[in-house]
């Protein structure tokens, strides 16, 4: 290697650099297939590219080519390999192992006889996220969904952000007439770069599947039924004039833009004069209070990278790896440069854990407990506080105290569990006191697991505040409080846009029962949900591909989504829909276009009055990958503080040995990924995760079926074990049509536990 | 020119009085009265059948043992200065073509084709070939869009077939529309 000195002077097109580039660029052609016309990096491939321009464009090399196979084979139900096209760089093994931290692929055999394969060429059982096709220079590995469907040429693409889970992770897709084909990530764009997970990279093909609602529905002599946009507008006034009020309720889908969110709490709140807007069915509106303000979300945004130069980052309620795969890539990638602590709290095993330097495992929804613990013994004046929290070993929360009285800074990534057991909030609201207090630097960075459900919050779309954080007059009801109101005929109409409470809810029956009770209900979305079915009026609305608008990621960035097609057949973006809906009632309700809508939002919302939406689809000048411009500001007010009470625990029923949590699979979000055939077919029936541990004691085979009995409910699945779980523990993702988990669940019956038993 | 307008012009009086030119034309037209006729009887007994080199419509070929030689790289649509070709590729190991991929759609829209042959030029299989077929008038747009299936069938005119000549034609006209077959076993050379 020659150290670059003052004065050195190098050569980058003289005659020997030129002739030594080209023959070497011969030698890598040398047992190159070449069989360009096939292959499906054609047109964007870098060793193509690079012959093109420097190359020998004659070989001399006359010996037969080393073939490694005749036919190229699947090495996962999405990924196609070639060896006969490699060129032997490593990228694909390295960027399994260093960033996605999978590490199931390796270099076999020695010189051109190379293979960057799976051990045995085998199937691989990794997390199918397609970073080694995209790092691949050449067409080694390659989307098996994309396969011989088009050339680079023939695509439209449109910058857009993934709208699974709220990393926020910058995505370009692309098209053919009509037909979305891939998703890919740029180098060096977006908090992402060149990296996506599975559900980023493949799992936008519902966008074009057949079964997405074309026209609006409605219930003629309970039956849905097709209707025109007019028909179904002239219903929904006759059914709704008059309604307002308390007795009205809306709740609007974390997947919406930040416009549409918008809209939508102006819909509720000036056209309906409701206070009751929510943006999510999953968890209590008075946790997500605590969270937030625990959390200081209306402190500004917080840049996962600014995280990352801490001296300790702790991971806690977070499934990192499961529900922000990207992050997770970040953490890694960075903390295995940096050897910065890495603490993990978590009742689950992740991948995560092998960069952590310290793992605590503890019962679901006891993250809040540990945190009181350590942040008690941070407070010199006051100690003992581990009494409460007699499942972890004390020398472990000594270890962490330890590791958190040596830094200087501290990150903490808090994840959907504090939502799930808002008690939990407290602690962290007390853990970031006590930094603070002992003089450290301390950032708080939300995990969340839908695309813009940061950015929903911040638009207001809460009964407890409203744009910005702002107080609201009057408190209104939270989903949880709606469906209770609906019970007793105190709400009488409801509004869900993009949100399919009976999959989602914690506990489906009641939902069910409260909405069959509604006089009224529109669902908006883009399927025939569980709860669409329930609907009075259905109106067919559009995918993150077919709007305009922005959204805000779980660290606070802005980021602009860009509109790739259409929408299909009737279908109407959701922006229009929302202010058709508002405009029967009040023919001046606006802002009449997203544009207007920024510039609203702009001048109410300090949060968002200077957040740049400009740079984000262009690479940053330094390669830094961080665009703080991008990130929202404080909000003036801040989220009222609620105490929230720990829900009743069950009293420990020998019948259940498991306690049950649940979360997003790493291959699914939400119910919209089980419209993606590819993300499907990487896991399609419902799996049980249990510890090995537990599975041994209890006789159960991973692999089989098995029972699944709670007290509500029960379900047969697969089981599967996580090596490093916590003993005592199963997971169910929320995420399967064939048993929704949130059956297991019960209102106000804390964690449900569960029994599981062999399938006879 | 000066003295010619000035005097008179004797030898063009004596022309115009003896009608000269008149009979020269005369003699031309019943000159070719009785040379032998190079008109083609086309369509109702010849036919030209082009050279090689013509460039007629697109023809889509296969190797010696039936497979398409087409690996769907869209490679010809993307030098085609018209964009008048569309190609969509599919996978099929099942031999149709002579490699896993194989054309799901090759169509060529000819009323756009300017016949330059620059997709003939980028092909690198040799699967697509302007061929010697010229006779391409219809009576709607429809028939103007060539599909794969129709491009891959065996040419009227074989490739080991020299050209350059006039054949022996017959025009025949059914239901599905009109054409003249060619009879290539009676040729002659066009007679210039
Ligand atoms: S898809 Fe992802 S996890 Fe699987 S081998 Fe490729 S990089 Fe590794
Ligand atoms: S990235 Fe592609 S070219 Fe490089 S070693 Fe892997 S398979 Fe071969
Ligand atoms: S799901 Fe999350 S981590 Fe995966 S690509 Fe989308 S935004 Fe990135
Ligand atoms: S002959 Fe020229 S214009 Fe016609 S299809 Fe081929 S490339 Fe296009
Ligand atoms: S005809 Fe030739 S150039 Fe055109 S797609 Fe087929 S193989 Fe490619």
């Amino acid at each position: 290697m020659t150290p670059v000195l003052h004065g050195i002077s190098i050569l980058t097109d003289s005659p020997t650099v030129v002739s030594a580039r080209a023959g070497a660029l011969e030698f890598l052609l040398a047992n190159h297939a070449l069989d360009c016309p096939v292959c499906d990096k054609a047109g964007e491939c870098e060793l193509q590219d690079m012959v093109h321009k420097y190359g020998p464009h004659k070989g001399r090399h006359t010996e037969k080519k080393f073939k490694f196979h005749e036919k190229d084979y699947a090495l996962s139900p999405v990924i196609i390999k070639n060896s006969n096209r490699c060129v032997q760089c490593i990228k694909c093994a390295r960027v399994c192992r260093e960033v996605v931290g999978v590490n199931v692929l390796a270099a076999i055999g020695r010189g051109d006889h190379q293979e960057e394969t799976s051990f045995f060429k085998t199937q691989l059982d990794c997390d199918h996220c397609g970073n080694c096709i995209e790092v691949c220079p050449v067409g080694c590995f390659m989307r098996l969904p994309y396969r011989y469907k088009a050339r680079p040429w023939d695509l439209k693409g449109a910058d857009t952000v993934c709208a699974y889970c709220a990393t926020g992770c910058r995505m370009v897709m692309e098209h053919r007439d009509g037909t979305v084909l891939r998703a890919r990530a740029q180098y060096g764009v977006g908090v992402n770069s060149e990296t996506l997970c599975a559900r980023g990279r493949f799992g936008f093909d519902y966008i074009n599947s057949p079964e997405r609602l074309t026209t609006p529905h409605v219930n003629r002599y309970g039956k849905l039924e097709a209707a025109t946009w007019v028909e179904a507008f002239d219903y929904i006034k006759e059914s709704l004039m008059g309604v307002s009020g308390d007795e009205f309720g809306g709740i609007v889908s974390p997947r919406y833009t930040n416009e549409e969110a918008y809209l939508f709490q102006k819909l509720v709140r000036d056209v309906f004069k409701s206070a009751n807007v929510d943006s999510t069915s999953r968890w209590e509106a008075s946790g997500v209070e605590a969270f937030a303000a625990a959390a200081g979300m209306n402190e500004g945004g917080v840049s996962v990278f600014d995280c990352m130069e801490a001296d300790t980052v702790v991971v806690i309620g977070a499934q990192i790896s499961d529900e922000n795969p990207v992050t997770d890539y970040i953490i890694r990638r960075i903390s295995a440069a940096r050897k910065m602590n890495v603490i993990i709290v978590s009742p689950r095993a992740m991948k995560l854990d092998s960069s952590a330097n310290l793992l605590l495992r503890v019962a679901p929804g006891a993250e809040g407990a540990v945190l009181n613990a350590v942040a008690l013994s941070l407070v010199p004046d006051k100690t003992g506080g581990y009494a409460q929290t007699a499942d972890i070993a004390k020398d472990m929360i000594d270890a962490l105290v330890a590791k958190l009285k040596a830094s200087a800074s501290v990150a903490i990534i808090a994840g959907t569990e504090f939502l799930r057991h808002p008690e939990s909030c407290a602690g962290l609201g007390f853990l970031k006191d006590s930094l603070k207090s002992s003089g450290k630097k301390v950032l708080i960075l939300p995990a969340l697991d839908r695309c813009n459900q940061r950015g929903v919050w911040e638009m207001g779309a809460h009964p407890g505040f409203g744009p910005g954080y702002a107080g609201v007059e009057k408190r209104g009801k939270g989903t949880h409080e709606m469906l209770e109101a609906a019970m007793d005929g105190g709400i009488t109409s409801m509004y869900a846009a993009g949100v399919d409470i009976v999959s989602m809810f914690p506990d489906a029956q009641f939902a069910q029962k409260a909405l069959m009770r509604l006089k009224f209900l529109i669902v908006q979305d883009t399927f025939m949900t569980e709860t669409a079915k329930m609907a009075h009026v259905v109106l067919p609305g559009a995918t993150f591909a077919e709007k305009e608008g922005f959204y805000t990621n779980q660290e606070g960035r802005a980021q602009i989504i860009r509109s790739l097609l259409p929408p299909p057949g009737k279908a109407k973006r959701d922006f229009d829909v929302i202010k058709a809906v508002g405009e029967i009632f009040d023919t001046g309700f606006g802002p009449k276009n997203p544009a207007l809508a920024l510039d609203e939002m702009r001048k109410t919302n300090p949060m968002y009055r200077d957040a740049s939406l400009a740079f984000n689809n262009k690479r940053n000048v330094d390669n830094k990958l961080d665009i703080k411009a991008a990130l929202v500001k404080a909000a003036d007010a801040a989220p009222p503080s609620v105490k929230c009470a720990p829900a009743a625990i069950a009293p420990k029923d020998d019948k259940y040995q498991f306690a049950l949590m649940t979360g997003n699979h790493l291959f699914h979000s939400g119910m919209l990924s089980k419209r993606s055939v590819s993300l499907t077919g990487l896991l399609n029936s419902a799996v049980v995760e249990i510890c090995p541990e537990d599975a041994v004691f209890y006789g159960l085979k991973p692999g089989a079926k098995v029972i699944v009995k709670g007290a509500h409910y029960e379900a047969v699945m697969t089981l599967t074990v996580r090596p490093g779980s916590k003993r005592g523990v199963a997971f169910i993702a929320e995420n399967y049509q064939d048993c929704p988990v949130n059956r297991f669940f019960k209102k106000g019956a804390g964690t449900p536990q569960v029994a599981i038993r062999p399938c006879s | 020119m000066e003295d010619g307008k000035k005097g008179l012009d004797i030898f063009g009086l004596i022309k115009s009085v003896l009608f000269t030119d008149f009979v020269k034309g005369l003699v031309i037209t019943l000159g070719y009265n009785v040379s032998r006729s190079i008109t083609l009887r086309y369509p109702d007994t010849e036919k030209w059948i082009p050279y090689r080199r013509w460039r007629g419509m697109h023809t889509l070929n296969k190797d010696a043992n039936g497979r398409e030689l087409c690996v769907a790289c869209e490679l010809c649509s993307r030098a085609c200065p018209t964009q008048c070709i569309t190609v969509i590729p599919m996978e099929d190991a099942t031999g149709r073509g002579i490699a896993d991929r194989v054309a799901k759609v090759w169509k060529v829209d000819l009323v756009r084709c300017l016949f330059c042959g620059f997709c003939e030029d980028a092909c690198p299989t040799t699967a697509v070939r302007l061929g010697r077929e010229y006779e391409l008038a219809c009576h709607d747009l429809s028939c103007t869009v060539k599909e794969r299936e129709g491009l891959l069938k065996p040419q009227p005119v074989p490739e080991s077939f020299e050209g350059g000549v006039v054949v022996g034609a017959r025009f025949v006209r059914t239901p599905g529309g009109i054409s003249v077959v060619a009879d290539l076993s009676k040729s002659r050379k066009r007679a210039l």
